[in-house]
């Protein structure tokens, strides 16, 4: 008798422990992560696709953790090199950058892969607020 | 032999009764609409408010409950969705009706997934204004109509948009339609064109109508914008209608009156060719002018050149230079 209660104690204790309950992984929004330099492979006018008649070759932002670089310069949301921050870290809808010496701009921010390749869509008036502009920008190589 | 029995009458009957049947159902669900007349005046002053009435005629075979669509095209200049104001009366409404501006991006009746302005310049057209600075902006009734089978009802719009200080020409376009059919065929809308309207205003004249020899385009920007410079030598002769190559020389004249020039035959200057004469360049003023952070350009004067700096032309042909004002409304 005793070695049944010894064995059927040790059945329920077998039991008790190999049930545990299982923990799931909350999933995870992807970082979208912008450190790099980035390139303009199209740009737009109000629609109008421009990116063939102005020299955009040159021009190349350089995203650090906060910080950013422009190199050759081209109408854009900022003049000047300074700082960049997403409105929100996992969602973000927005792409803020604050220039030395200036208040944040604003920017919608798209964020699609296309051909295998991360890009990053802006959109912004750099000149006169009925004019809106629209840059794709890749990484550059 | 039965001659109703006979393969010949088998194949007329059913043939005739595809026609009955095809007339039946364009009569059962026709509801045309057309504009029969229009009231608007051939000019008024910059900044005044532009009375238009628009009578239109609806007739319905098939009954439907429906809002009545009434869209404008005019120049983007003049912001119509936010300065214009429309109400229409009909044999089966009392007192006027308002309407309220579709905001752009909803989507248009059996319009394939595109907004009301992309459907209406894509299938009613722009009434060949020649300078992209136009818009359609629709408006919807706030109420739906239930409209009866076999009835014919005629509306009354009336239109008021308040049009901006500036100089133009420009041929302005109406379209009615309603909210069931959309667009999807051309009985189903009624639209009009009117030939050139002229607001007396300030500034350069905005030239819808007429070809120009240089346009620049947006119509509205900053020296920070990129703005793009036509010539185009096919609208009349001038003296560089035999030049292999058409350069810029341009003036920038900055907000304290100074005039900054660049007019040197380089390819900084070197206008692209499009073909017939057309020569186009896209500039960025700031650079172009190399401008620091507190110079700003209110203008720009120019002309075009050949290679050699020699064949200049400017205006309408002639020795003035074209002018561009800088500005953002």
């Amino acid at each position: 008798m005793k070695k049944l209660i010894f064995l059927f104690a040790a059945v329920c204790a077998a039991g008790f422990f190999a049930c545990r309950p299982e923990r799931l992984a909350t999933p995870s929004e992807p970082v979208k992560a912008l450190s790099g330099s980035w390139q303009i492979i199209k740009a737009t006018r109000n629609g109008t696709d421009i990116t063939s008649r102005f020299d955009f070759s040159h021009f190349r932002i350089n995203f650090s953790d906060s910080s950013y670089t422009i190199d050759s310069l081209v109408p854009f949301i900022v003049n000047r090199n300074g700082k960049w921050a997403f409105d929100d870290p996992t969602y973000p809808f927005n792409l803020n950058f604050t220039a030395t010496d200036s208040t944040m701009k604003s920017s919608p921010l798209l964020y699609p892969v296309t051909n295998g390749q991360r890009n990053v869509i802006i959109t912004f008036s750099p000149g006169c607020s009925l004019n809106s502009y629209q840059y794709t920008l890749q990484k550059a190589n | 032999m039965d001659i109703m029995k006979s393969p010949i009458f088998k194949k007329k009957y059913n043939l005739a009764w595809k026609i009955v049947g095809a007339m039946l159902l364009l009569i059962i669900v026709s509801c045309s609409m057309t504009i029969d007349s229009i009231v608007q005046p051939a000019s008024v002053n910059g900044g005044d408010v532009l009375p238009v009435t628009l009578n239109v005629t609806i007739a319905v075979n098939k009954g439907q409950t429906s809002n009545f669509m009434v869209a404008v095209l005019v120049p983007k200049v003049w912001k119509a969705a936010q300065n214009t104001h429309i109400t229409f009366t009909s044999d089966i409404t009392a007192g006027p009706q308002p309407m309220t501006v579709i905001p752009a991006g909803t989507p248009a009746p059996q319009g394939g997934g595109l907004d009301w302005p992309t459907l209406l310049a894509n299938k009613v057209g722009n009434g060949g204004n020649l300078l992209p600075d136009y818009e359609w902006v629709a408006f919807y009734s706030n109420a739906g109509y239930a409209v009866a089978d076999n009835s014919t009802i005629h509306v009354t719009v009336s239109i008021t948009t308040k049009t901006s200080p500036d100089n133009l020409l420009f041929k302005l376009g109406y379209c009615v339609a309603n909210s069931t059919d959309g667009l999807s065929s051309s009985d189903r809308y009624g639209s009009y064109f009117s030939s050139c309207f002229q607001v007396n205003g300030t500034g350069d004249l905005i030239d819808f109508c007429n070809p120009q020899l240089s346009t620049i385009d947006p119509r509205t920007s900053f020296d920070n914008d990129i703005i793009t410079v036509t010539f185009d030598g096919g609208v009349a002769p001038t003296a560089l209608d035999n030049a292999s190559q058409v350069y810029l020389c341009i003036s920038g004249i900055t907000t304290v009156g100074d005039s900054l020039s660049v007019c040197t035959q380089t390819d900084q200057t070197k206008m692209n060719p499009l073909g017939l004469n057309k020569w186009q360049k896209d500039i960025w003023p700031r650079k172009l002018f190399n401008l620091t952070d507190n110079q700003h350009l209110a203008g720009l004067r120019y002309y075009f050149t050949d290679a050699g700096g020699n064949n200049k032309v400017g205006y309408g042909g002639g020795s003035a230079p074209f002018s561009y004002t800088f500005k953002c409304q």
